[in-house]
């Protein structure tokens, strides 16, 4: 007993110790915040649920909201149509095949290797290089050659006109441009020494898994960006999110370049009434959806008529309403009628499962009591559906369609992911069905049609459908063809062929969402759902 | 019989026992009791705080909570305690053979215990679901070839300290078989200390499954399940907070009523603990349960 009573008073002692090394820790925690609380005026930390990873651009691991800091391409797709960025300007052969740039001159990369012709060539060879990689891609299949004509002079020389060229040097990936100093062995498809790019920012530090810091390129030819300092913080989507933008611990947050939202909208909601942040929603970008892959034959979902009365049994408007507040609108198509060649009548199926029984009935598949799941000789009728990790509202709308599914004797089996694991799925063909959206409005149509023929895109959902090498010769034509009035009828066919089918069965029109901090301005978007002009914000003082 | 009148006069130990016994009835009959289909998706009462049709409201598919409790009873306990008893059966089979035999037999039998004990039980139950696949049936299978290797393990103690009383040395010598001997003699003296570790073993794995569920990797969408409701109220923790409330303090109430009951079981078993007199062969038997029970 008197060892006890020497005891305690050591035991509280200690505690005490304990406790002011806690509140020591605290107050420097505190300090540190202080920091943070006076650099807001000045810096953004955005949230993502993923690793900014390998920033190669000619690769596709990296973020894409971090390469398109980082590195840019020869022209800009905007609202208004293609317009300059690297390129001062550029002349387009009579026959379509040979794309001559006048490149801007005052651009150097971000090691200081001046940016010209030679640059653009190296780039653009390391590219073609590895030309396997980027067949969703068309223009990497065209082009034949790059020539440096002058020093700030470049000529691209394509193997057939192509129409879609433009768009495409334009996108976040591949055709950017790195120093050649980062290049390993005049290459960059086995990995680069370094990430210098020509963009506004430069990354400064990187830790894997915990946050990537990204510094204003000060000699940044189209002016130093007002923010000079922007972090990117790993955390995990949903509340450790909500709970670091209500510390302060970040203050910013935005849909990722998977369509997931880390934050639910009812979280968003609450943080904006908190006062400190405000809520900026683009345009909707792009269609989300379930890809249905029609090439596994081993599984209803190969049958259309399935397809379609999955299709039916979606109550879109519920799904807007509900889950998403308001905040997306109900797809009925692949693309909405604002894209363009998108304007196609195409027969809407509305929500309706009393339809989609029948369609079932009809196609053998019989119920043999009610409640019970579908058969038709002898196998069941009988799915998975995969979904993001981080998206809650797609883990929410797959258990809603898993219950609609139920209802017309369907059996659903919902499979939470990571985003790489999904996209591998996509490439690899093993899901039956699988979340996933269009590319947006830089993209659609051109290169989400473009990639029905892809390996590492669409090719599983489209390859199972009766008339594939029809659709396939059509989608190489309209990519060539010259004539406008053509290409409007064959992207009609195509959207038609792909909607009969319905393997890709939409939902929502999807925007991108940011939460940015009450004080920032310049919030804008670009026209693709991947990445944000942070370089055109600044904080109001 | 005297066991259950001595546990009747644990207030404690009486209530738990209620407890249980009604979590039971309404996991059996859960059909019968769950107001509502527990799948039932209603999306206009996504939500809905508790009214008088859906007494705890409704969750993020406008689903009745209260009935995806009641039918969450299944998994959550009745699950549980299948695995927990098949675990004890192995557990007790060779526990016995061990405990009774000695010598060959209880030396390969310790030994693959050994082995057994020495992997984390949740590392092992992980590794199990990497090969098996989610789903709460593997995640039972891992628990049953966690398990029994602990209470094969105690099981032996306690056989070993009566292996050798006089009195079973004195049933062999006219010639008793050993399993009539196991039976008759060693058997009920055993059962009340298997009693005990079952039960107060129930709680930490109907706490383990629940984790699992909750991490995503026992029972799939949309069978209700508690660990898993809690994981589906994680999502709206700081918007919708009162979500987490039914499931956890189903947990909360099951998993204590368990432990208390075991507490109880040890004192109505063996009503010198409740007065404190301790014999020491008793101190020994529980001081080493409390060590396996730290595990």
């Amino acid at each position: 007993m008197t060892v006890k009573k020497y005891m305690s008073p050591v035991i509280f002692l200690l505690m005490l110790a304990l406790l002011t090394a806690c509140s020591d820790n605290t107050e420097g925690g505190g300090e540190a915040q202080d920091d943070n609380s006076t650099a807001a005026t000045k810096e953004i930390i955005y949230a993502t649920a993923k690793d900014i990873n390998d920033m190669n651009p000619h690769l596709y691991a990296g973020s894409m909201p971090a390469q398109g800091k980082v590195f840019e391409s020869l022209v800009e797709n905007t609202e208004e149509g293609i317009k300059p960025l690297l390129a001062e300007s550029w002349d387009i052969s009579e026959d379509g095949k040979v794309y001559t740039f006048t490149l801007r001159e005052d651009v150097e990369f971000q090691d200081g290797e001046p940016f010209n012709a030679e640059a653009v060539k190296k780039n653009l060879d390391a590219v073609q290089n590895n030309a396997d990689t980027h067949s969703w891609i068309k223009l990497s299949t065209k082009l034949e050659s790059t020539n440096v004509l002058d020093d700030h002079t470049v000529e691209l020389v394509l193997t057939e006109p192509y129409y879609p060229a433009l768009v495409e040097l334009s996108m976040t990936r591949p055709y950017v441009f790195l120093s050649p100093n980062d290049f390993m062995d005049g290459e960059t498809k086995s990995g680069v020494e370094g990430y210098h790019g020509t963009g506004p920012y430069k990354l400064a530090e990187h830790k894997t898994d915990e946050y990537a810091v990204f510094e204003a390129n000060e000699n940044y030819w189209g002016g130093a960006p007002a923010i000079k300092k922007i972090t990117s913080k790993v955390l995990p989507a949903g509340e450790t999110t909500f709970l670091a933008l209500q510390k302060g611990e970040v203050n910013f947050a935005f849909t990722d370049d998977r369509g997931a939202d880390s934050l639910e909208s009812e979280s968003m909601n609450q943080l904006v009434e908190e006062g400190e942040y405000q809520l900026v929603r683009s345009e909707p970008m792009n269609t989300k959806m379930i890809v249905a892959n029609s090439s596994r034959t081993e599984n209803a979902v190969s049958e259309t008529e399935v397809r379609e009365a999955i299709w039916h049994s979606i109550d879109r408007e519920t799904i807007s309403r509900d889950i998403f507040d308001g905040t997306e609108t109900p797809a009925e198509t692949l693309f909405s009628s604002n894209i363009q060649y998108a304007d196609v009548e195409l027969k809407k199926r509305e929500y309706s499962l009393e339809k989609a029984k029948e369609i079932l009935d009809q196609a053998g598949w019989k119920e043999q009591q009610s409640g019970a799941v579908r058969t038709k000789n002898g196998n069941e009728l009988a799915m998975q559906l995969f979904y993001d990790n981080a998206s809650s509202s797609q883990k929410t709308q797959a258990e809603f369609i898993q219950y609609s599914l139920q209802e017309i004797g369907i059996q659903l089996e919902i499979i939470g992911e990571e985003s790489t694991s999904i996209a591998n799925r996509r490439a690899t063909g093993e899901y039956d069905l699988l979340f996933n959206q269009t590319w947006g409005l830089a993209y659609d149509p051109q290169s989400t049609i473009a990639a029905f023929t892809s390996d590492a895109s669409y090719l599983h959902t489209t390859s199972g459908i009766e008339q594939a090498d029809e659709l396939y010769k059509k989608i190489d034509e309209v990519m060539v063809t010259t004539d406008e009035n053509k290409r409007e009828d064959l992207y009609a066919d195509i959207l038609t062929t792909v909607h009969n089918e319905a393997v890709f069965i939409p939902i929502t029109n999807g925007s991108v969402t940011v939460v940015a901090p009450d004080n920032l301005n310049g919030i804008s978007f670009k026209q693709t759902q991947f990445e944000l002009p942070f370089e055109q914000m600044n904080f109001k003082d | 019989m005297k066991m259950l009148l001595n546990l009747r006069q644990d207030k404690i130990g009486f209530l738990s026992s209620i407890v249980i016994f009604v979590t039971i009835m309404l996991g059996v009959f859960a059909p019968f009791f769950a107001p509502h289909d527990p799948n039932q998706v209603n999306m206009s009462l996504r939500y809905a705080p508790s009214s008088m049709e859906y007494l705890l409201g409704n969750d993020h598919l406008g689903r009745c909570i209260l009935s995806r409790l009641i039918i969450g009873i299944r998994p959550s306990v009745l699950w549980v305690l299948a695995a927990l008893g098949v675990s004890v059966l192995i557990g007790a089979a060779l526990g016995f053979l061990a405990g009774y035999f000695r010598g060959k037999i209880d030396t390969v039998i310790m030994r693959m215990c050994d082995t057994m004990l020495s992997f984390p039980g949740y590392v092992m139950a992980l590794a199990i679901i990497g090969v098996l696949g989610v789903g709460l049936q593997n995640i039972l299978i891992a628990f049953i070839l966690i398990k029994w290797a602990w209470f094969a393990r105690i099981i032996r103690t306690s056989v070993l300290q009566y292996a050798e009383l006089d009195y079973v040395k004195f049933a062999k010598a006219p010639g008793i078989k050993d399993l009539q001997i196991i039976y008759k003699h060693l058997f009920p003296l055993t059962f009340s200390d298997i009693a005990v570790i079952a039960s107060s073993s129930m709680g930490s794995m109907i706490l383990q499954i629940s984790g699992f569920s909750f991490l995503g990797l026992g029972i799939q969408a949309p069978n209700a399940e508690w660990g898993m409701m809690l994981n589906e109220a994680r999502e709206v923790m700081f918007t919708r907070p009162e979500l987490m409330l039914a499931p956890g303090l189903a947990i909360v109430i099951v998993v204590s009523a368990f432990n208390f009951l075991s507490d109880s079981l040890q004192v109505a078993l063996n009503p010198a603990l409740s007065t404190g007199q301790k014999r020491s062969k008793q101190e020994s038997l529980s001081t080493e349960k409390k060590e396996v029970l730290m595990k």
